[in-house]
C-alpha cells in the first residue's frame, strides 16, 4: 500500500498549492543575496566536489555570494514539472520537453537578461531558442546541451553504424547474430521524436519537417515504427546506471544514450563508442529557469550569472559529456575542457540536432499536431505491447 | 487362538532414553486390557507402537498374527481415542465421526447414517450439526469414541481416556466403557496412570515402570499378589515390608485394610496421624520404626493421634514378593 | 506482641495514587484514554488521506500544463479503461495472483517443517533464515537479483556449467513468460517478487500450523487417511487463516510495488509504476489516484470473498 501513502502525501502538497499567487514581476536590479538558493536539477548537474574532488562548481559560488546551494535531483522531465508544480524551489535545469510546459503553466517567470553580465557570451544559436523564449521574452538562461548519441559496442560493430536503423529495424549485426533483444530505447515519451526523426530521413513521403510537430498520419507512422522496435527491445532504459549495467551484463550492444554513459563506460575500459548517424539525432538543451514564486530571486540571479561565467560550463562539460552554452568555455582554459573535448561531445554537430521541445497542438509547421499528453499515454501503450 | 496384539522383545529408544525396553506382551482377543504405570513408564509409547505412530527400535509386533513392521497407521485396522480427543475443530460433529468413512470413500449419505448410529451408541443422538466448541468435555470424549468405533476397529486403543473428566463423570464413563466393550466384543487396550480405573475396568493389567513391564495379571492378582515392591506400592498403596520386619528373608506386602486394631496381643504401634477419607479413615502408624498404613471403616472410632494401640493381621495377608525391585 | 498488617493499605500519596485508584474503578475511561490517540491517528491521518485520495480520482488534469481541474468528473475513471491502462491492471493483478499462489506453495512445506519438526536451535535458525532477507535493504536485494538473472549473470553461468543452456533457451522462447534473458522477462519479475515477499507468507502460515495440535494429524492417519488426505482434509483447512493472512500481504504488496518491475522485467508498467509515473513524474494526480483505488477495491473484494469462504472461521 506504499503507493496509497505516496499518493496521499503528494496530494496534500497539491492542495497546499491552491493558495499560491502568480508573481510575474521581473527583477530590475539584483540586491543582496537571501542566503540560499534551491535548485531542481538533473543528477550530476550540480557538483560540489563530493562525488569527485576535482569537479566542484558550487563551493566558490557559496563563498563569494553567501548563497547556500540546495539541490533536489529529478530523473525525468515529467518529474521536474511535477516538482515545480509543487513549488518551494527557486530554479530548475529544465530540458526543452519541460520548459514550454512550465511557461504555459506559469510556473516560471521571465528573466531580465540585462541583470546577467555574461549573457553576451552565450552561443548566439541558443540566445533566442524557442524552448525558452516565447514572444521575445526570455524565460531562462541556457545551461548545457548535448546530443542523444547512438552508443554501440565496438566488438560487434567494427565500423560505426551509419543509421539509427540498428535500433529500429530487425537485422543481422556484425557478429552474425540478430539485434533482437540486444538494443535499447529510452523509456520517456520524447523517444517518439527519435522515431519521427528516423522517418523524416528514411520516409520523406510522410512529409515530416520537425520531429516534435507531427500530424495524425506522421504520428501513427512513428508509433508503428516504435511497435516494431518493441519486438527488438527487451527492456527500455530509464536510469543511466541501469543502462550501463545492461551494456555490461545484459548483452545490450546498441542504444540511444547520452555522452555521459559513453564516457563512463569508456573510462572503465569497455569496448564502447558513440556516433551521430546520418539521420542526425535528437538532443537536449537545458535552461536554468526561475520559479514564478522564487523565494530567493537575488541568489537565483547570482547563480544564473555564475553558471555562465565560472568554471561550471567547462568542467560540467567534461563531467557530464555535454556541450557548454558558452563556446568560450571550450577554449579559454577556465576549466578542464578543451576544443577537442567539446567536439567529441557534439559541438560540431549542432546543426544535426533537433532539440527536445514539448509537442503542442498548435504547431508552426502544420495545421494541427498531436499534443504531448497523447505522447505520454500512447508511449505507455507501446511499451505495454499495444 | 491368535492374540489380538503380541509384542516380542520390543524396544523403542529415543536417543539414550529407553522408553520401551525389551517388552514381551500378549493381549487376547476381546480382552479389556489396561496398561498402568506412572508417567514416563513407557505405557503410552507401547500404545503408539500398536497404533503405528512409533516404530520399534527392535523386536516384533503382531496384530492378529500379522507382523506390522513398516505398516503406517492409516493401513492398520486399529483406532485410537486420544487423551485430548483430537477432534477436528473445522468439522461438524457428524463429519468428525464420519471422517474415517469419508477417507475410505464411503458415500455421503451412507457415512452420515453410520455416523448417526455411532453417535446414538454413545448416547449423543442428534448432536451431528454442532461444532466441537459447543460440547462439554464428557461429550467430546463420547464423540471421540464414536469416531473411532464407527470404523469397526479390531482393536481400540484408549490413551488416558478419562483423564480430563471430573470424578463423577469418570465413574459413569468407566461403567459405560466397560459395558460398551462387552456389547461390541472389541479388544480394548487402554492406558492409565490411575490404578483405581485399571482395577475396576480391566480384565487384565500390565504394570509398567521405566520402560519395562513389572507384572501382568488380573486386577485381583495385581492387587493381592504384587510381585515387586514397585507394584505393591503403586497399586493400592500397600505397606511394603522389609525382610527383617517379618523375619521371612523376603520383601513382603501388606494391604492397609488387612491391618486391624485389637485390644490384646498383636504388635504395639503409635498413631502418627490420621485422616478422614469418607467411607474409611486412614491411620498412619509407627510400629518398631516401620511406617504402616491402616484403613478403618468410618463406622469405627478412630484412635487419637499420639496414642499407642495394638494391631494385628492374618499371616496369609502377608504376601511375599520374589522380585525385590 | 506481633505487628499485624492492616487489612486495607493506605492510599498511595499524591495525584498519581488518586488517579490510579479512580482509573481502576472506571476501566471504561481507561480504555477510552488508551484508544483515543491511535484512533485519532488512524481516523484523521490515515482515513483522511485515503478519502482525499478518493476525491482526487474524481478530478481531471489539463494535460498540457499539468494543472489539476477540480471539477468532479468520471473522465479519469474512463481513462483507466482504455486498453493500455486496462493492460496494466490485468498484468498487475495476474502477477499478484501468481506470486501469491506460488508463495503459498513454497511457504507451506517450509512452514510445516518449522512448525512440526524444528525445535530449539533449529527453530532459531529457521527464524533467522526467514527474517534475515528482511533486514537487508530492499533495493540491494533487487539489484542483487538483477545480477543473478542477467544474461551474463550467475544463474546463466550456472546453467551453462550444467550444460542446460538449451533448456533455459527453450523456456525463454516461450511467449509471455519468456524474453531475451530472465532479467527482462516476466519470469524474472515473478521470481524476484516471490523472493522478496515470501517471508510475509511463511510467517503467518507457520503461526497457523503451529496451532494445529500434533494429535490431529495422528488422529487423521489413525482414522485411515493417507498423508495426502490428511493434508487436504485437516492441514489445509486449519492452515487456511494463515494462508489467507499471508496472501493479503503478498497480494497487496505485489499490487503496490513499483521498484521491482522497473529494475527486473520488460519495461511494461505495473499499477505501482503507473501511479508513480502519473503522480511523480507526469503530475497526473487524478489518474494516479484512480489507479490507486483499484488495489484498494480488489483487496476489499478479496477480503470479503475470503470471509464468505470461511477463511476466518477458525480464528
Amino acid at each position: 500500500m506504499k503507493s496509497i501513502l505516496k499518493a496521499g502525501t503528494a496530494m496534500a502538497l497539491i492542495l497546499s498549492m491552491a493558495g499560491q499567487t502568480f508573481a510575474a514581476e521581473m527583477l530590475t536590479s539584483v540586491g543582496a543575496g537571501e542566503g540560499s538558493v534551491v535548485i531542481v536539477a538533473w543528477p550530476g548537474y550540480i557538483e560540489r566536489g563530493e562525488t569527485d574532488k576535482s569537479f566542484d562548481w558550487v563551493t566558490k559560488f557559496e563563498e563569494q555570494s553567501g548563497c547556500q546551494v540546495q539541490v533536489k535531483t529529478a530523473n525525468t522531465s515529467d518529474e521536474m514539472v511535477a516538482l515545480m508544480n509543487e513549488g518551494g524551489f527557486d530554479l530548475v535545469t529544465a530540458s526543452g520537453d519541460a520548459s514550454l510546459r512550465l511557461i504555459a503553466g506559469k510556473r516560471v517567470q521571465p528573466v531580465n537578461v540585462d541583470l546577467i553580465p555574461s549573457w553576451s557570451t552565450v552561443d548566439d544559436r541558443l540566445k533566442n531558442a524557442p524552448w525558452h523564449t516565447v514572444d521575445g521574452v526570455h524565460y531562462g538562461v541556457p545551461y548545457m546541451w548535448g546530443p542523444n548519441v547512438l552508443m554501440y559496442n565496438t566488438e560487434v560493430f567494427k565500423e560505426p553504424p551509419t543509421s539509427w536503423n540498428v535500433v529500429f529495424e530487425e537485422m543481422e549485426l556484425g557478429d552474425g547474430k540478430s539485434n533482437k533483444g540486444r538494443v535499447q530505447a529510452y523509456d520517456g515519451p520524447i523517444h517518439i521524436a527519435d522515431a519521427a526523426n528516423y522517418l523524416m530521413h528514411n520516409k520523406p513521403e510522410l512529409g515530416i519537417q520537425n520531429p516534435y510537430e507531427l500530424n495524425a498520419d506522421q504520428y501513427a507512422a512513428a508509433l508503428g515504427l516504435l511497435r516494431q522496435q518493441r519486438k527488438l527491445v527487451s527492456r527500455y532504459w530509464h536510469d543511466a546506471f541501469i543502462q550501463m549495467d545492461d551494456f555490461k551484463n545484459e548483452g545490450v550492444v546498441a542504444s540511444g544514450s547520452w555522452p555521459f554513459q559513453v564516457n563512463l563506460l569508456k573510462s572503465e575500459g569497455l569496448p564502447i563508442a558513440s556516433v551521430i548517424p546520418q539521420e542526425g539525432a535528437t538532443g537536449w538543451a537545458d535552461t536554468t529557469m526561475m520559479h514564478a514564486d522564487a523565494a530567493n530571486p537575488n541568489c537565483a540571479y547570482m547563480w544564473m550569472e555564475h553558471t555562465l561565467s565560472s568554471n561550471l560550463q567547462s568542467d560540467l562539460s567534461v563531467w557530464f559529456g555535454a556541450v557548454p552554452s558558452v563556446p568560450a568555455a571550450c577554449t579559454d582554459g577556465r576549466g578542464m575542457q578543451n576544443a577537442e573535448g567539446c567536439d567529441i561531445n557534439g559541438l560540431k554537430d549542432f546543426d544535426k540536432i533537433k532539440f527536445w521541445t514539448t509537442p503542442v497542438s498548435s504547431c508552426g509547421s502544420q495545421d494541427e499536431c498531436i499534443p504531448y499528453y497523447r505522447w505520454v499515454s500512447d508511449y505507455i501503450g507501446v511499451i505495454g505491447g499495444r | 487362538m491368535t492374540n489380538a496384539v503380541s509384542f516380542t522383545a520390543v524396544s523403542r529408544h529415543f536417543g539414550s532414553v529407553r522408553a520401551v525396553d525389551d517388552v514381551d506382551l500378549e493381549i487376547g482377543e476381546g480382552e479389556f486390557f489396561a496398561m498402568l504405570g506412572p508417567s514416563g513408564s513407557g505405557k503410552t509409547t507401547c500404545l503408539r507402537l500398536i497404533a503405528g505412530f512409533e516404530q520399534p527400535t527392535s523386536g516384533q509386533i503382531r496384530i492378529f498374527g500379522e507382523a506390522v513392521e513398516g505398516i503406517p497407521p492409516y493401513r492398520r485396522n486399529v483406532n485410537t481415542v486420544f487423551q485430548d480427543y483430537a477432534l477436528f475443530p473445522h468439522l461438524r460433529i457428524i463429519d468428525n465421526v464420519a471422517y474415517g468413512l469419508m477417507v475410505r470413500g464411503v458415500g455421503r449419505a451412507e457415512r452420515h447414517r453410520l455416523a448417526e448410529e455411532a453417535l446414538a451408541l454413545v448416547e449423543l443422538p442428534g448432536y451431528g450439526d454442532r461444532r466441537t466448541g459447543q460440547l462439554s468435555g464428557g461429550q467430546r470424549q463420547r464423540v471421540a469414541l464414536a469416531r473411532a468405533l464407527v470404523n469397526k476397529p479390531r482393536v481400540l486403543l484408549l490413551d488416558e481416556p478419562l483423564g480430563a473428566l471430573d470424578q463423577k463423570l469418570r465413574e459413569q464413563m468407566q461403567e459405560e466403557l466397560k459395558s460398551l466393550q462387552k456389547a461390541l466384543g472389541i479388544t480394548f487396550v487402554f492406558v492409565t496412570h490411575d490404578q483405581g480405573e485399571a482395577l475396576s475396568m480391566a480384565d487384565r493389567i500390565a504394570v509398567f515402570n521405566q520402560g519395562r513391564i513389572m507384572q501382568v495379571g488380573s486386577p485381583e492378582d495385581i492387587y493381592r499378589r504384587p510381585n515387586s515392591r514397585f507394584v505393591a506400592d503403586f497399586v493400592g498403596a500397600s505397606n511394603v515390608l522389609p525382610p527383617d520386619f517379618t523375619g521371612t528373608g523376603k520383601w513382603s506386602s501388606l494391604r492397609p485394610e488387612a491391618i486391624r486394631l485389637t485390644s490384646s496381643g498383636g504388635k504395639p504401634a503409635r498413631v502418627a496421624w490420621h485422616s478422614f477419607l469418607g467411607g474409611q479413615t486412614r491411620v498412619v502408624l509407627d510400629s518398631q520404626g516401620q511406617r504402616l498404613n491402616m484403613l478403618l471403616p468410618s463406622t469405627e472410632p478412630a484412635p487419637q493421634d499420639g496414642a499407642t494401640v495394638r494391631i494385628r493381621w492374618n499371616d496369609q495377608d502377608i504376601h511375599l514378593m520374589d522380585d525385590d525391585r | 506482641m506481633t505487628v499485624q498488617a492492616a487489612i486495607v493499605s493506605p492510599k498511595r500519596v499524591g495525584p498519581a495514587g488518586e488517579l490510579s485508584d479512580s482509573l481502576w474503578r472506571n476501566p471504561r475511561f481507561l480504555l477510552l484514554l488508551l484508544l483515543t490517540p491511535p484512533l485519532l491517528w488512524l481516523g484523521v491521518i490515515y482515513l483522511g488521506s485515503l478519502f482525499a485520495l478518493l476525491a482526487q480520482s474524481f478530478f481531471s488534469i489539463d494535460e498540457f500544463s499539468g494543472l489539476i481541474n477540480r471539477e468532479p468528473t468520471l473522465k479519469t475513471y474512463r481513462e483507466l479503461f482504455v486498453p493500455a491502462n486496462l493492460d496494466i491492471l490485468i498484468r498487475t493483478v495476474s502477477m499478484a495472483a501468481m506470486v501469491t499462489i506460488a508463495a503459498a506453495a513454497v511457504a507451506f512445506p517450509v512452514a510445516y517443517f518449522a512448525a512440526r519438526y524444528a525445535t530449539g536451535r533449529w527453530k532459531a535458525v529457521f527464524y533467522l533464515g526467514i527474517m534475515l532477507p528482511l533486514w537487508s535493504s530492499y533495493l540491494v536485494k533487487v539489484y542483487a537479483w538483477k545480477l543473478i538473472l542477467a544474461k551474463e549473470g550467475i544463474l546463466n553461468w550456472l546453467v551453462g556449467k550444467l550444460h542446460l543452456t538449451w533448456l533455459l533457451d527453450a523456456y525463454l522462447q516461450a511467449p509471455l513468460i519468456g524474453g531475451n534473458s530472465l532479467s527482462v522477462s516476466y519470469t524474472g519479475t515473478f521470481l524476484v517478487f516471490l523472493y522478496v515477499w515470501l517471508p510475509f507468507m511463511i510467517l503467518p502460515v507457520q503461526a497457523s500450523l503451529e496451532r494445529v495440535p500434533a494429535s490431529l494429524i495422528e488422529a487423521s492417519g489413525d482414522l485411515g487417511a493417507a498423508p495426502g488426505q490428511t493434508l487436504r482434509h485437516v492441514l489445509l483447512p486449519l492452515a487456511l487463516p494463515g494462508i489467507v493472512a499471508g496472501s493479503i500481504f503478498t497480494f497487496s504488496l505485489t499490487l503496490g510495488d513499483y521498484i521491482i518491475p522497473q529494475i527486473i522485467g520488460s519495461s511494461r508498467l505495473f499499477i505501482g509504476q503507473a501511479v508513480y509515473a502519473h503522480q511523480g513524474t507526469a503530475g497526473n494526480i487524478p489518474l494516479a489516484a484512480a489507479f490507486t483505488v483499484v488495489p484498494v477495491l480488489i483487496m476489499g473484494i478479496y477480503l470479503y470473498a475470503a470471509k464468505r469462504l470461511g477463511a476466518f472461521d477458525a480464528l
